[in-house]
């Protein structure tokens, strides 16, 4: 189960650019190999987005652990640094090249519109599971969920800031009300 | 001559002067170690990804200690980027790589990690120990639903840079409608988008000749 775990955070380091685009990646593993619920991933999106250091790096620690514990966090966390122990060294060393080369900006280009495809499937999958609760929507989410998009696209609040409003703010329409 | 070093010296800052001194002396291993030291010092301090480690690194090592000019760290920085993996533990590669070679690069990779293993693990223990408490429960089903929001709005400002294009609305459709109505796996999505770029390349390079 180690190995497996090993390689599927290889699998996912080697195919993602930057932090957001990892989510649907590590998405499919956890929940195709039943390591995660879907409640539990959007947990752990939260805890990685406020805790400081890298978010692959956090969302692999968190996901290792759950599945295998420590050892399991670690051996995750060393799967999704692979790109950089191995490929990254080598553009390092040749850097003069790559500095003017096309091939990974060309890369991107096609890459980066992928990317914003898979989220937008994963963002409607979070909907369904953050917002229906037995089969209804659940006003009091729906509408901390709406004020969290208010404050974060318009009055641009910072992404800690926002979570712990909505923890307090769920504290008190969930728990007390 | 020597009147002239001296009064030099002195009108530079002392600390900034040290600075350079002991890295100018230093061999590779020393250097490891404390390109080591800065990044789990970082890696403590900030939150919500790339950009606001960079601004500590322009600070320390462009301004403070002449390491690398702006220009450097900026090629490093559009380098980094473009390779597969998390953007910032590849551009501390490349700069730990060109401040003291691989083992430089290693210790940067592995400072900048350590911090936030060591705080995840403490959550997730703690996670472990209290989801299923009442209040603990309530709070998370209220962070749940921010999530969404969160990942919208970094779409959103990703988007603005990646889809400029009729192609590249295109790409985003397709990849969209794969996800929801088709069991691809999204490694292998990526994959095919590699190809399909490659094969680009190829086209407009054989057009432009």
């Amino acid at each position: 189960m180690l190995l497996e775990l090993y390689w599927t955070f290889v699998k996912v380091g080697f195919t993602s650019f930057g932090g957001t685009s990892m989510i649907p990646l590590i998405s499919q593993e956890m929940l195709s190999h039943e390591w995660m619920t879907a409640e539990d991933f959007s947990n752990i999106i939260a805890i990685a987005e406020m805790t400081p250091g890298p978010f692959g790096v956090n969302c692999a620690t968190f996901a290792g652990m759950q599945v295998a514990g420590i050892l399991g966090g670690i051996i995750a966390v060393l799967g999704v640094l692979l790109p950089a122990f191995t490929l990254t060294i080598f553009v390092a060393a040749c850097f003069s090249k790559f500095k003017t080369s096309q091939t990974f900006n060309g890369i991107l280009v096609v890459i980066r519109p992928a990317c914003i495809g898979m989220i937008i499937a994963v963002i409607i999958s979070l909907l369904q599971t953050n917002y229906l609760v037995g089969g209804t929507i659940n006003l009091y989410t729906l509408g901390i969920g709406a004020l969290a998009l208010l404050l974060l696209m318009k009055y641009k609040w910072s992404v800690p800031k926002v979570i712990i409003c909505s923890a307090i703010l769920g504290i008190i329409c969930i728990g007390v009300l | 001559m020597e009147i002239i070093e001296t009064v030099q010296k002195t009108e530079t800052i002392e600390s900034i002067e040290k600075e350079v001194q002991v890295t100018t002396q230093d061999n590779k291993f020393i250097k490891g170690i404390k390109l080591f030291a800065f990044f789990v010092k970082i890696g403590c301090f900030t939150f919500g990804g790339g950009w606001s480690i960079l601004a500590q690194m322009e600070q320390e090592f462009v301004n403070k200690r002449h390491d690398i000019t702006k220009e450097e760290l900026l090629d490093i920085v559009s380098v980094g980027k473009s390779v597969p993996g998390i953007m910032i533990t590849n551009i501390s590669m490349i700069f730990g790589y060109q401040v003291a070679g691989i083992w430089g690069g290693i210790c940067s990779v592995i400072g900048i990690t350590f911090p936030a293993v060591v705080i995840l693990s403490i959550i997730t223990v703690c996670y472990a120990a209290f989801k299923d408490n009442y209040w603990v429960g309530c709070a998370l089903s209220g962070i749940r639903a921010a999530v969404a929001p969160i990942i919208f709005s970094s779409m959103w400002s990703l988007g603005k840079t990646a889809l400029k294009d009729k192609f590249s609305w295109c790409i985003c459709g397709v990849v969209f409608l794969l996800c929801s109505f088709t069991s691809i796996n999204n490694v292998i999505i990526i994959l095919m988008g590699v190809v399909l770029a490659i094969i680009r390349m190829g086209v407009i390079r054989k057009n432009a000749a």
